[in-house]
């Protein structure tokens, strides 16, 4: 039998950076990553469009919102019993699409998955912006906003302080340590490439905001040093609380009796389709973006091919949970229960839920084919599909359960209003105005850390990267 | 502070230039690179940073405080439910949990930014900015006596540039 000789790696410390088995053979040199990403900075007629149709987006959910204060919470769709509609089910949307970001910020990070360097920054960058998205929703469904700081714990003339126990409270300190967090990440890994923009700018004015923006960042070795442990540390808090954050936002389901809620399996459940429709998000972001900015180099088919097993095994579990949930209800015995179900597919929400079973397990199959996973059309139309999924996903988890509770006489019905409507487009809108400004603003992809995948120059060929 | 900085194009140079410089200790060595080397790390040889002591002692203070914010506000606001203990762990272990991600993160934010002397307003001696693009830089701190001998060693080992800074 031959013997296995395994490389000698005495006194070489592992890579800071994940960038194991990523090749970017179409990159040549350090400057070529400068110009080719500073060049996606330069505002174009199509960007301008893009935002213009988002503002008008966000401007169409601001109007609901004015007429909703002014009018009252009764103008939203909700009908007793279903008393959480559409604010809840896109919150929750907008939080799963909040969860690739960390996911590839922090998780493949830790993991060395080579294919995040070039997606992790649009990933960062679209979490920060979904969950400011998520974070309006509950303020609106409050009714009054302005009374929102009551769910902070601090000392007040009413006498109370929130609830610790309730899931509601929980909610309200894992998404504001995931938006605190998910911010810190992003701009931390931005102030290094903030600096190559500082020194490249010209525009005075803009050099000093550059300059105050990087925090006077000049790469030398101390700062890269204690950078690369504060990112490590950064990758290691974020990990477990990718995990917790939908777990928690669960438990505002699972922590009830209702009917389709009560279940074990919600916290995987649900952080597992976070992650598959985050992915879907950065497939909808991403795609037309490495088209349009010419960056099919940098976002190769093997980036996506990686990405597209991500989703496919996702969708499975996904899958996986949609069919446990059903059988745990026929297997519990439980009359209501087999009968909630029952009614999810075959009731008067039966489209919905066919809808989320199309889209969210049906359709991700076609990435078995090794062609389809390296089609970026394919993928886009995908991603699409997968958004649509997994907004019916919520929607089967909370209408169908309120509408359909423990006693008939209870039973009720939901449709949501124009103004329910508005706030969907609205936050599509705000979402992506946010993601619009931000890549003509700010490199899109982590300069300094594609610079890691590109060999430098050597003086002596053969003395290879350690 | 005074001394001589010298600008690379190639990354094996810089390396040799660091170690050559490190073992006839002309002055202290500064390196820029414009993203992290492991062969310049190799070279460089510096200590384990300290930002994880930050990241602990954050780390315990926020769970001790998500922890205590839950127990003491539980204790002077009681919400009773019969049968039901007034402070329960397990509900407040989210928000220990929680908090002690938020001021660990914010702590090891911190430690990066104290330990890195970030952030810096002023202008540093010896920066370049060819040094975030393609350029790997060498400040040698050290006096006009020693100058001359850093100025030496670095054009030996290819520099492409070396000039003094007052």
């Amino acid at each position: 039998m031959a013997s296995v000789t395994h490389p000698v790696r005495e006194g070489i410390r592992g890579p800071n950076i994940a960038s194991a088995d990523v090749q970017l053979p179409a990159v040549k040199d350090y400057e070529q990553v400068d110009r080719e990403i500073i060049a996606t900075l330069g505002f174009t007629k199509k960007w301008f469009m893009g935002l213009m149709v988002a503002v008008l987006g966000m401007l169409i959910g601001m109007s609901a919102w004015i007429y909703q204060i002014y009018w009252g919470l009764g103008q939203a769709g909700y009908e007793p019993p279903v008393m959480w509609g559409n604010y809840i089910i896109t919150f929750v949307f907008w939080v799963g699409i909040g969860h690739a970001g960390t996911l590839i910020s922090a998780i493949l990070y830790l993991f060395r998955a080579g294919f995040r360097t070039s997606i992790y920054r649009a990933a960062e960058a679209m979490t920060v912006f979904a969950v400011m998205t998520a974070g309006l929703f509950p303020i609106i469904h409050i009714g009054r906003p302005w009374k929102f700081f009551w769910l902070l714990p601090y000392p007040n003339w009413r006498l109370l302080f929130p609830n610790f126990k309730s899931p509601l409270v929980w909610d309200v300190f894992a998404i504001s340590t995931y938006l605190t967090i998910s911010t810190t990440f992003l701009y931390i890994g931005l102030i290094p490439d903030i600096a190559v923009l500082r020194d490249k700018e010209t525009n005075p004015a803009r050099k000093r905001i550059l300059a105050i923006l990087s925090l006077g960042w000049r790469n030398s070795d101390r700062e890269w040093r204690h950078f690369a442990k504060a990112y490590l540390f950064l990758a290691a808090f974020s990990t477990p609380l990718v995990l917790s954050v939908h777990s928690v936002v669960s438990f505002d389901f699972a922590m009830s009796l209702v009917p389709g809620w009560h279940a074990s399996i919600f916290p995987p459940y649900f952080v597992a389709g976070a992650i598959f429709s985050g992915f879907a998000m950065v497939w909808t972001i991403t795609i037309p973006m490495r088209k349009w900015f010419r960056l099919e180099h940098y976002i190769t088919l093997n980036h996506l091919d990686a990405t597209a097993k991500v989703v496919l095994f996702t969708s499975l579990v996904v899958g996986c949970a949609y069919m446990i949930e059903f059988f745990i209800a026929w297997y519990s015995g439980v009359r209501p229960e087999q009968e909630f179900f029952w009614n999810r597919v075959f009731g008067q929400w039966w489209w919905a839920a066919w809808i989320m079973l199309l889209c969210n397990m049906a359709l991700p199959m076609s990435l078995w084919s090794q062609k389809l996973r390296r089609n970026p059309t394919w993928l886009f139309v995908l991603s699409i599909f997968i958004n649509l999924g997994m907004w019916f996903e919520r929607f089967v988890i909370v209408v169908p359960s309120l509408s359909h509770e423990f006693e008939p006489w209870q039973w009720g019905s939901y449709l949501p209003s124009w103004i329910d409507m508005s706030f969907l487009i609205g936050s599509f809108g705000w979402f992506f105005m946010w993601f619009l400004l931000f890549v003509k603003q700010l490199p899109v992809m982590a300069i300094a850390e594609l610079k890691e995948i590109v060999a430098p120059r050597r003086k002596h060929a053969g003395g290879g990267h350690h | 502070m005074q001394g001589v900085v010298g600008a690379f194009h190639e990354i094996d140079t810089t390396c040799a230039a660091i170690e050559d410089l490190k073992k006839k200790k002309i002055g202290d060595v500064t390196v820029y690179s414009p993203t992290i080397r492991h062969e310049l790390e190799h070279a460089i040889d510096a200590p384990v940073s300290v930002v994880r002591r930050f990241t602990l002692i954050g780390g315990l203070l926020g769970v001790s405080f998500g922890y205590w914010i839950a127990i003491w506000s539980s204790e002077y606001w009681p919400l009773v439910t019969g049968g039901k203990a007034i402070a329960s762990w397990i509900p407040y272990t989210i928000i220990g949990f929680e908090v002690m991600v938020l001021v660990g993160a914010l702590s090891t934010v911190a430690g990066m930014f104290i330990n890195s002397r970030i952030p810096r307003l002023t202008a540093t001696t010896g920066y370049d900015v060819r040094f975030s693009g393609g350029y790997f830089g060498i400040f040698v701190a050290c006096d006009a006596v020693k100058a001359p001998q850093a100025e030496a060693l670095l054009i030996q080992h290819g520099a492409v540039e070396v000039r003094r800074e007052a």
